[in-house]
């Protein structure tokens, strides 16, 4: 997908931050233009008044470059790495803040404090949105805090690295994940679980673990974090147990997905679903979250995947996910489960239920044949729903489990899912369906909300 | 064997009405037809499910019926077609059956035949639609297709599981249920690995043939959940380790489970049927990798309930019919793990009763004593 340029747009090449010495990587299908010392002071000096930033942040003069350009490159071609300068010192940029449930995100100018022990400082290069934004954003059955800068799917490079943290250094490219891996707790130990006892989701939390308090601020008053990543930011600082390191080869602007909603889905099928070959399969939802659990039931090589939706316009661009045939709960008098149990001889072999409509989820167990037939739940309900189902659909066989973040460790697997795309098993273009400008963050809710497109990808540059 | 093909009249303890005691009756039992075989049985045990339907509380009733599930015998006779059993083999005969044609019987996972799948409304056999009991030319009906209080049976031969002539019938007879449901469950579903923590709910016969399941399998601490701490002692021959009683505990019993083994058990097995022990065996394993399996039969109407966070937090639920065992395929080498001793059958077998005093089995059952009662069929 061709990406669009203004004038003095263009996207940080991310391998230009990798070796000090000197030598880069150029990634042929990105077309950029090469920051230059000029380009870059005139840039910064439409969008800040640096003086101000001088006097109130006691930066150094070298330190100017604050925002989304931190490589320079001379006319000689060389490349000189000032990311380090902001290193232990607050930066000023640019975040798209909620202050109130519901209302559009205000591009705010904060200040993110350095990270501390065993944190890292992370400049965004892109985000995308996911629901469980929104879900937050509007706080309607949820506790939630704000102001709070939102944001959980992104891909970046660490800026600066806190105390205690070795297996990250500045360059590095990333994902920041909304769930971590401490690698020392009963969780992180067991081949099963992702569930780490330390830095698993914590969506009522709005600080940082270490001491309790957020590392964004304006006018010295806090702006809490979201997940522990808060990726509506160009910089962020996360946990180093959320940040998963991956090969600096992969486009960041397609692997930024990965953070959360693709690998939610195609973890629920790879890893715990795991049809057979030839099997059937049964996807409800059609958003990003099951057209990856159906990609992922495409991969393992199932026989039928039937997409249940109750959208009617979602079925054409699902088969392009490997969806086989398609099923509208509104078209029929009876319960859907009931419908793919005769459509499939007596119910499929899988099911993965990527919606968190209660019902949904009832009748993703209830449509798996019994005998052998496995349920996974993805999709997160309302705080009170209750699953409820006759005991006799679990006597006669039928298995139900759910699932986290596709049940992938996130430092330790996500590295892998990463390669899955580079060797071209795993396909991602076909999720991206829109780009926006960070300053167009709020479109991208619009979309959402309409049920427009899967991902659209927020370019964090100007 | 100068009965096959004749009917055989014989004893069997017949049901008439549903509650009321066993009577002993001389019963006619007609020959095996298609694919049936008729077995002598020597040695039968009374299972609670045997009672469930007696009562007939909250089932469709179906009466005079002769009931008995859980037996040992010799094939008497084998009716056309069948092929892998003879007069003389020693079996089991099982409630449920095997095809070995059937998607179910095919898969390596499931053991819910279609055709020949537990059936508790049916009293009669399926080639027929008839039974082959009668008494003065009036039928009495089968039970589960095994109908084992009776001298003499005939059951469909996907039904029957041909064992080690040399196993003692009258220990492995509470193989052909029970004890088979329980150390399945945790076998062959729940699969505890070594060191692992299993909660048990129910330490009735079930319960604690999947505490054994657990012992054998190396768990390092089986936990007993019983409303009646009388059976605690007992529990320990059987690999308990703990147990908890939920009457002396104000908060749910998962809590009590989850506090004791912070934040909850591997593996749990639930073996009474009881609704609420259902939610709390489920609810009690670990977020990250538990799984709770169930195996008791609840009543028509329960509901399973519970938040589906708890699902979502990875664990995993599954229910299990007969322990997952596959009959004719799986149930000889059960046998042979109480052959080689790694599986012990005594300590279940509490009571003996010759078949006249069937009705005193029923009564033990009914007042929790003893876990297996044997009935002994031989003049």
């Amino acid at each position: 997908m061709e990406l669009s340029y203004q004038a003095n747009h263009f996207p940080i090449p991310s391998s230009l931050f990798i070796n000090p010495n000197k030598n880069f990587f150029v990634l042929d299908h990105v077309k950029y233009k090469y920051p230059t010392k000029s380009n870059v002071l005139h840039h910064h000096s439409t969008s800040r008044n640096t003086s101000s930033i001088f006097r109130q942040n006691k930066l150094s003069s070298s330190a100017l470059y604050t925002s989304s350009h931190n490589s320079v490159i001379s006319e000689e071609g060389n490349q000189e790495n000032i990311m380090s300068n902001t290193a232990g010192q607050v930066i000023r940029c640019k975040a798209a803040v909620a202050w109130e449930a519901g209302k559009p995100l205000v591009i705010e100018e904060v200040e993110v404090a350095p990270p501390q022990k065993m944190e890292v400082r992370l400049k965004i290069l892109y985000t995308s949105l996911c629901h469980t934004d929104i879900y937050f954003w509007e706080a309607k059955g949820q506790n939630s805090v704000f102001p709070r800068i939102l944001g959980h799917e992104a891909a970046g490079i660490v800026e600066s690295v806190g105390e205690g943290v070795t297996e990250l250094a500045p360059g590095d490219h990333v994902l920041p994940v909304f769930t971590g891996e401490c690698k020392n707790c009963a969780h992180c130990k067991s081949e099963e679980s992702n569930m780490c006892s330390l830095l698993r989701i914590n969506t009522d939390r709005g600080v940082m673990i270490h001491d309790e308090k957020s590392r964004f601020s304006i006018n010295g008053k806090p702006i809490y974090h979201f997940v522990g990543t808060s990726t509506f930011s160009e910089y962020t600082v996360v946990h180093v147990g959320c940040v998963a390191k991956i090969n600096p080869l992969a486009p960041l602007d397609k692997v930024c997905v990965l953070s959360c909603g693709i690998s939610t889905g195609l973890g629920a099928t790879l890893n715990v679903a795991k049809p057979t070959k030839g099997s059937s399969v049964a996807v409800f939802g059609l958003g990003a979250v099951g057209l990856a659990a159906a990609e992922g039931a495409r991969i393992a090589g199932a026989s039928r995947i039937i997409g249940i939706d109750l959208n009617a316009s979602r079925f054409e661009l699902a088969k392009k996910f490997g969806v086989t045939e398609f099923v509208n709960p509104k078209d029929y008098s009876k319960p859907v489960q009931e419908v793919i149990a005769e459509m499939t001889d007596g119910g499929v072999d899988r099911s993965v239920e990527c919606t968190g409509h209660i019902d949904a989820m009832i009748s993703a167990f209830e449509c798996v044949h019994d005998g052998w037939g496995v349920a996974v739940l993805v999709g997160v309900p309302h705080k009170e729903a209750v699953f409820k189902t006759h005991p006799m659909n679990l006597l006669n066989e039928r298995t139900l489990k759910g699932t986290f973040f596709g049940n992938y460790k996130p430092r330790s697997d996500l590295p892998s899912v990463v390669e899955k795309y580079m060797n071209k098993e795993l396909e991602l273009e076909k999720f991206i369906t829109h780009q926006l400008p960070f300053s167009e963050i709020n479109k991208a809710f619009d979309l959402m909300l309409k049920g427009e497109g899967l991902r659209c990808i927020i370019h964090m540059d100007h």
